[in-house]
């Protein structure tokens, strides 16, 4: 850990979280973390969780307690009360890491907290050798629980050093995205603190929040993010002079945006294509194979049934296996895909399941539709996506929309909510009374609804 | 202004505001407007559709100084 992450020079600025940090600052914070969360009882083989929005305890924390060869799971911290009590339950760590005097707000680009690891006395030590937990958005049923070893994280690492257009040292990379997902986690912090290049984050998530961050510095400077802060760039162009390219990842970007944003700012839109389970897959870093990707170095794709599968030698799923996610050596993606045989080249064409992309995170429809179904005003729910995500209900006797949405807000993280709600008497149904789920149909139903008040 | 987000049409454009539109919003006020939006958790909060959103801003602008 210290020599594939830590190490550097001392006055190396590695960070930048409103002030710069220097490579010897951060190992004086992991040190001190490494402390606290020894004394909340962590040690090697135990199990930590982090319930921490992206911040330097953050970073201090995962690095502190890989150090001490603890299990480290990662919880949004946009996920609700209810989400992450569950995914606790789930996860039984030893200890906790929750945040305490935060200062932020849902549009900064980081938060400044003090971190305190609180000990469970339930919790149990790890029963892998991984390294990294996270839970999936599960697609079907429970969600699903991926993790990955160091070496396959090192493995990731690697990958980001062979692909030439990526960021090295001497550069610097802004992260729009969150640290606590796989494409800022890995392509973004871990690929910093080992490559020893700078990781800034903006003070602010708008345009102008994200431009005082690039231009910062006249290191060259790669803009990480997902496809809306590259729109959001794009409709406010104004001068980045060390802006060498923008990579978006975690959604599809629509068609005219990499050509509008290379108008705006004479430099490269880029995309990558990846999943928490394996990490960066396939890129297009220069935005010249666009909508197409090219596998990463290490890469085995293949085109099955319209589906993307991609060679992975061990199932990255522990505790409840789903057996139709990797099968014989072989990882489904549930993404639609094309390839061209000749050049090896895939296109992604969209989900097969019913997991969507809110901003870059992943939503399943069939969570939020579970979720909503199972409250006690909601005799019936469907619900699906159309840009955004919609719930058509039948409520019960006496219930009213305004309760059912304020259920939601403490049952949901607020990315998963439905923006629109459509109240019916009775849901759409096929001859063999199975629902109903295209939108067209829904639409209607709902149109010949009454209005209904919150 | 929000319409302009996925160059959409005003009809498309629902009344509740999700945190991709909200951001987007911010970012074009601060435009127009010439000012810093730093705006509180409790303050986006209340930003949960078009109408809300709009009194809001009106508020805010109303003190906000010019950069």
């Amino acid at each position: 850990m210290d020599r594939e992450l830590l190490a550097g020079a001392d006055e190396d600025v590695c960070l930048h979280l409103g002030t710069p940090l220097t490579r010897k600052e951060l190992r004086e914070l992991v040190e001190s973390a490494q402390g606290s969360l020894a004394q909340a009882g962590l040690r090697g083989g135990g199990t930590v969780t982090l319930h921490l929005p992206p911040s330097l305890g953050y970073v201090a924390s995962l690095l502190a307690a890989w150090r001490i060869g603890a299990q480290v799971s990662l919880l949004d911290h946009r996920l609700s009360r209810a989400e992450v009590d569950k995914a606790l339950d789930r996860l039984a760590p030893q200890v906790v890491v929750q945040a305490r005097d935060v200062t932020s707000s849902a549009m900064s680009g980081y938060a400044t907290l003090t971190a305190h690891p609180v000990a469970r006395p339930d919790g149990v030590p790890a029963q892998t050798p991984h390294a990294l937990v996270q839970l999936s958005s599960g697609s079907t049923g429970p969600s699903k629980v991926i993790a990955r070893t160091s070496d396959d994280l090192l493995r990731e690492l690697g990958t980001y050093a062979k692909l030439d257009d990526y960021p090295r040292a001497g550069t610097r990379i802004v992260l729009l995205a969150s640290i606590v997902h796989v494409l800022g986690l890995v392509g973004g912090l871990l690929h910093c603190l080992h490559a020893r290049l700078e990781l800034a984050f903006p003070d602010r998530l708008t345009a102008d929040g994200i431009r005082a961050a690039v231009t910062l510095s006249n290191k060259p400077t790669m803009l990480l993010g997902v496809p809306f802060h590259a729109e959001l760039l794009t409709a406010d162009p104004r001068p980045m002079p060390s802006l060498t390219s923008m990579v978006v990842a975690g959604e599809l970007t629509r068609p005219w945006v990499p050509t509008a944003f290379t108008a705006a700012y004479g430099v490269p839109l880029g995309s990558m294509y990846g999943m928490t389970e394996l990490g960066v897959i396939a890129t297009d870093l220069s935005g010249q194979l666009a909508p197409a990707v090219a596998p990463a170095p290490g890469m085995r794709l293949r085109v099955a049934d319209g589906e993307l599968l991609v060679a992975m030698a061990a199932s990255p799923y522990v505790g409840l296996i789903d057996e139709t996610r990797w099968v014989d050596g072989w990882l489904h993606t549930r993404d639609a895909a094309a390839m061209d045989e000749r050049t090896g080249l895939v296109t992604i064409l969209g989900r097969l399941d019913s997991q969507v992309s809110i901003g870059g995170l992943k939503v399943d429809l069939t969570e939020v539709e579970q979720t909503i179904g199972a409250l006690p005003q909601v005799a019936a729910c469907v619900v699906s996506f159309d840009g955004a995500i919609e719930a058509y209900l039948v409520l019960r006797d006496g219930s009213v929309l305004g309760d059912v949405e304020a259920e939601i807000a403490d049952q949901l993280a607020a990315y998963k909510k439905p923006r629109r709600f459509y109240v019916l008497t009775e849901l759409p149904r096929t001859a063999t009374g199975k629902n109903v789920r295209d939108r067209a149909v829904l639409r209607t139903a709902a149109q010949a609804a009454p209005t209904v008040s919150r | 202004m929000l319409a302009s987000f996925g160059q959409r049409s005003p009809d498309e454009v629902a009344e509740e505001i999700g945190s991709l539109e909200l951001t987007w919003l911010i970012t074009k006020v601060e435009l127009r407007y010439g000012v810093m939006l730093d705006l509180s958790d409790e303050t986006l909060a209340r930003m949960t559709t078009v109408s809300s959103a709009v009194t809001t801003l009106a508020d805010v602008l109303a003190g906000a100084e010019h950069v």
